[in-house]
């Protein structure tokens, strides 16, 4: 009776995953098979089709594609490196030293990821117009602040918090100084949570598209806002479209994938105070 | 190898004081013992010698110079963390090589190997050396704390509670390495327990803090045997001391002495330089302290005993402490092991007055005891 119903709850359990698995996973299965199919068979639902690489072919090699990524990768790669260069000594000036409105700056901080993009990008617009900033590499580098830097500091001044200050102490009386302590000492500490914060800094960075969309969008255009142009106003192209989604999908899995063990350990590292 | 200094030190944490006027002078080569209960500020002390902390008035000083503005690096100290303090990332033995790697104190390797297989010898952890922290129990972390400040040779070392987390016999074995260790190094050291037994058996001299402030200076056996007032005399010994409220009366040239509880009435045991200046104290009220060890007890009834009950009986491996109870009153007593004792059987206690101390029982401070001259002679002569 006992194992009959554990029996039971499991295949339950397991059927309930598997339903989600395909929820989630339809929609990415359902883009590669688009990526192959050409524009006539598009709108067939069934799963038989011939398959064909030329959509491949137009976008990788006969449109600006790859034009599209390498600005991508410019821009949001550069936010990420702006906000760990930024954010590590911010965050470790909230976790260790006191100041007046403290707790306030750090709200503040995290207070920017509330206002929903579209709300802040007509003045932002305004305000990059007056500065001539608009449609730059700086100009996006900068905006993209607002997404990945209250993100940066907050996951990794909880890991700063998380190093008892005596650590600090032992090594100044060993002899060294502040930075060989904060390189040698503190940076491997909360290593698993720069590279899990980095990265998620990047993926957001990567997928944003409002910002891009109105801040730039001819001289640089970050592959979030090209991908649109694959549809065109008489005909949409939609194995085309599906190329360049799954291809600018790439970087952000094959970056998980190679952090993947500090992603991991970073998450419950956190969490778990040793 | 240096004297350390303070003076007026004062250290503020917001509104709290942690330290409240703190003066030592700590002696070149001296094993000197910070004593005190939980949060008295012994572990600030250290820091602020350490230079981790800087007071808000007062200066430190190293051999005479002022080393206020010196940073905790150049201070030349070496400290063992209550915590550890640790370095997760590396493995003990890097833990124990770091300060000798450092800029200021670089060794070569080969002197750095030597020395750390040494010292690990000396605390029986080689087997542990190229274990991360996190795989160490409590109490090797400890010893690993130990040997990080061993393998250096400082001015002065600085311990905050280093034993607390061992074992009893390797503490035993440790506390007598470490009088070794020191004896032989000749480093003044600085030692933060709230163990007395360690206070006791390490300390060339002990200060007694409490509440920011050092409540009494001094050798072991002169704080155990003069404390200055009843809070050192609680804390200095184990078991604690047996404090018996009562009146002081003269008749003539003797003296009586009234116990609140029960009301029994003592002939106190003539000395005259005693009763002369409780005399000139004009103490009346007055606070017994009586050791335990001076107790005296029978399961018969005895003349001049005064019956109890008893409230406790604990084995302590060598001896075993009896508690009885008088009217509200523990008296605590050493009796030898094995004893068949029942609890809420009746038991006779006498007192040896002439070991007493006496109180003041308003202020709670020292007033006199027993063979005073005697034994303010012998701390002087162990002070040197």
């Amino acid at each position: 009776m006992n194992t009959a119903s554990k029996r039971l709850g499991r295949i339950v359990q397991n059927g309930l995953l598997v339903i989600y698995a395909i929820f989630a996973l339809f929609p990415l299965i359902w883009m590669l098979i688009l990526s192959v199919k050409s524009d006539a068979e598009i709108y067939t639902t069934t799963f038989i089709f011939s398959p064909t690489l030329d959509n491949y072919r137009i976008v990788l090699f006969e449109s600006d594609y790859v034009r599209y990524m390498i600005d991508s990768l410019i821009v949001s790669g550069g936010a990420v490196i702006v906000s760990v260069i930024a954010g590590v000594p911010a965050a470790y000036a909230l976790a260790r030293y006191n100041f007046k409105k403290k707790e306030d700056i750090a709200f503040q901080i995290l207070s920017f990821k509330f206002a929903p993009e579209i709300l802040v990008v007509l003045p932002l617009f305004m305000i990059f117009q007056k500065l001539h900033i608009y449609d730059s590499y700086f100009g996006l580098i900068w905006v993209y602040q607002l997404i990945s830097m209250p993100l940066l500091i907050w996951v990794v001044r909880g890991y700063f918090e998380d190093i008892s200050v005596e650590i600090e102490y032992a090594a100044q009386v060993d002899g060294y100084n502040w930075y060989q302590i904060f390189f040698k000492n503190l940076i491997p500490l909360i290593k698993p949570g720069l590279v899990s914060a980095a990265l998620l800094a990047f993926i957001f960075a990567w997928n944003s598209f409002t910002f891009p969309l109105m801040l730039a969008g001819t001289k640089i255009q970050p592959i979030t806002v090209a991908i649109t142009k694959f549809l065109g106003t008489d005909s949409a192209h939609y194995g085309q479209l599906a190329v360049a989604a799954t291809v600018s999908a790439l970087p952000a899995i094959i970056f998980a994938l190679c952090i993947q063990k500090h992603l991991v350990r970073g998450l419950s590292f956190g969490a778990v105070k040793g | 190898m240096a004297r350390i200094q303070l003076e007026n030190v004062t250290k503020k944490f917001g509104k709290v004081t942690a330290l409240d006027g703190i003066s030592l002078d700590i002696k070149d080569k001296e094993f000197f013992v910070l004593f005190g209960p939980a949060g008295a500020g012994k572990t600030t002390i250290l820091n602020c010698i350490a230079g981790i902390q800087l007071p808000e008035e007062g200066v430190v000083k190293f051999d005479g110079e002022i080393v206020n503005l010196v940073d905790a690096a150049h201070r030349d100290t070496a400290m063992v963390f209550e915590n550890y303090a640790l370095y997760p990332q590396m493995t003990v033995y890097d833990n124990m090589a770091s300060p000798l790697r450092s800029k200021l104190y670089k060794k070569d390797e080969d002197y750095i190997k030597n020395k750390i297989h040494e010292v690990a010898a000396m605390m029986k952890m080689e087997n542990l050396l190229e274990r991360l922290p996190s795989q160490l129990s409590n109490g090797q972390k400890q010893r690993v704390a130990m040997g990080r400040a061993l393998v250096r040779s400082p001015r002065v070392y600085l311990m905050d509670e280093p034993l607390a987390h061992l074992d009893a016999k390797l503490r035993n074995a440790m506390r007598t390495e470490l009088k070794e260790i020191q004896a032989n190094f000749g480093t003044t050291s600085i030692y933060v327990t709230h163990d007395f037994m360690e206070a006791m058996s390490l300390g060339d001299r002990i200060a007694i803090i409490n509440e920011g402030k050092v409540v009494q200076l001094g050798t072991g056996d002169a704080i155990y045997y003069m404390p200055c007032n009843e809070f050192v005399a609680q804390l200095m010994g184990d078991p604690e001391i047996n404090l018996i409220s009562g009146t002081l009366a003269k008749s003539g040239d003797s003296c009586t002495f009234t116990m609140d509880a029960g009301g029994k009435v003592y002939d106190l045991p003539k000395e005259k330089d005693l009763f002369a200046k409780l005399d000139e104290l004009g103490a009346s009220k007055v606070d017994l302290g009586m050791r335990p060890q001076n107790l005296t007890y029978s399961f018969e009834p005895k003349e001049g005993y005064i019956k109890c009950t008893v409230y406790s009986y604990e084995s302590i491996g060598n001896k075993s402490v009896i508690v009885a109870e008088l009217s509200g009153l523990q008296l605590r007593m050493i009796a030898p092991n094995g004893l068949k004792v029942k609890i809420d059987q009746d038991v006779y206690v006498d007192m040896q007055l002439d070991h007493a101390m006496f109180f003041d029982a308003e202020t709670k401070n020292y007033l006199t005891r027993y063979n005073e001259a005697a034994i303010k002679a012998f701390a002087e002569k162990q002070e040197g």
